[in-house]
């Protein structure tokens, strides 16, 4: 999603979010990530005024006063949480493992395939089709992805072929080079 | 930390959130990640400068994974280059170029450019003039600030002095612009 995503050119234009608005997104991110519950307010803090950083491709990405990147989502879609913070807060999404031949590729951007995911490098927690999930890695403490399952972990294990996690967000790519915005 | 209750979702007990990571000044990753970045050797450089401490840990990591290196071999490869690519980073020459611009008959106004190449904000910057000069100053074009009126002597010592990593001899002096 953010492969070629350019801070200068992505950007169309930055909104000051009500307060109404403030809530109902406060009350999807707790409904999204119970475990958020008791975090939130050190996330997001009611006095807060959250922004919303209106990019290309329909992707809109909140942030705070202070302009850091808080969470991202494309359409309609789910908000997810770009990695800076997921590593401040690395509890709060459902983590797949992959093996350490993955890695490169998914630090190149690739989507994560169904073998990565179950050879013996790697692990999975039981998730439905269409989840959230952080990206972990075999040997390492930190995630390097955010992604979306396209297929529910039984049938990864099923299918074991094609693409089982959508790479929505990773290092390096070009949400994570962008800088707070003021 | 066992692997097994490593992804077992929920806040962990006895660790103090928000967590802090550290992250590499050369590739912005987590230094763990450091090694697939195709710069590893300047990564090495940057950790072994900076945080001497990690930078022992991951020389002891890589000595442990040389001596595996051979069942490594013997683990089918995946095919595909996969290699991440590095951007290219815009090394033009870093210098900011003052020149006055004359404005009117008497007065004139003061150009700087190549401000950004230092990574500053030039929004702020132009901020910065006007209050130190008492006079407009504004962000004109893509890496350009005109400050209005002539005080080009004067940005010789005070830009050193708020930026220190601009050093005096890095500042050109254009000269008198025509309109």
């Amino acid at each position: 999603m953010f492969k070629k995503f350019d801070e200068k050119e992505g950007v169309s234009g930055i909104l000051q979010l009500k307060s109404s608005v403030q809530k109902g997104i406060r009350s999807k991110l707790l409904e999204q990530y119970p475990h958020l519950e008791g975090y939130i307010d050190a996330i997001l803090p009611k006095k807060d005024n959250l922004r919303i950083v209106k990019c290309h491709d329909h992707i809109e990405i909140i942030v705070n006063t202070g302009g850091d990147l808080l969470f991202f989502r494309q359409r309609e879609g789910l908000w997810m949480p770009t990695l800076r913070l997921f590593h401040k807060y690395p509890f709060f999404l459902p983590m797949q493992q992959v093996d350490k031949g993955a890695i490169r590729f998914v630090l190149s951007g690739a989507n994560i395939m169904c073998p990565g995911l179950t050879s013996p490098g790697a692990k999975m927690t039981d998730v439905p089709k269409g989840t959230v999930v952080a990206i972990m890695a075999e040997g390492k403490q930190h995630a390097l992805s955010i992604g979306i399952t396209t297929l529910s972990t039984d049938d990864i294990a099923k299918v074991n072929k094609g693409v089982g996690v959508e790479n929505c967000h990773y290092l390096n790519d070009g949400l994570w080079h962008m800088k707070p915005v003021k | 930390m066992t692997e097994d209750s490593r992804l077992i979702m929920g806040p962990k007990e006895g660790v103090n959130y928000p967590m802090q990571v550290i992250y590499c000044g050369n590739c912005s990753m987590p230094i763990e990640y450091c090694e697939y970045y195709p710069e590893y050797d300047k990564c090495k450089q940057w950790l072994e400068k900076n945080l001497p401490s990690e930078f022992e840990k991951v020389k002891i990591g890589d000595e442990s994974s040389e001596a595996t290196g051979e069942e490594e071999k013997k683990r089918q490869k995946r095919g595909g280059k996969g290699m991440i690519k590095t951007k290219k980073k815009e090394d033009g020459p870093k210098q900011v170029c003052i020149s006055r611009a004359p404005r009117g008959k008497k007065k004139s106004v003061t150009v700087v450019t190549g401000m950004s190449s230092f990574n500053i904000d030039l929004k702020v910057a132009a901020k910065f003039f006007g209050t130190k000069f008492a006079c407009g100053s504004s962000v004109t074009g893509d890496d350009e600030i005109v400050i209005q009126g002539d005080v080009k002597d004067d940005l010789f010592d005070i830009i050193p002095e708020k930026w220190p990593e601009i050093d005096e001899d890095l500042i050109e002096d254009l000269g008198d612009q025509k309109r």
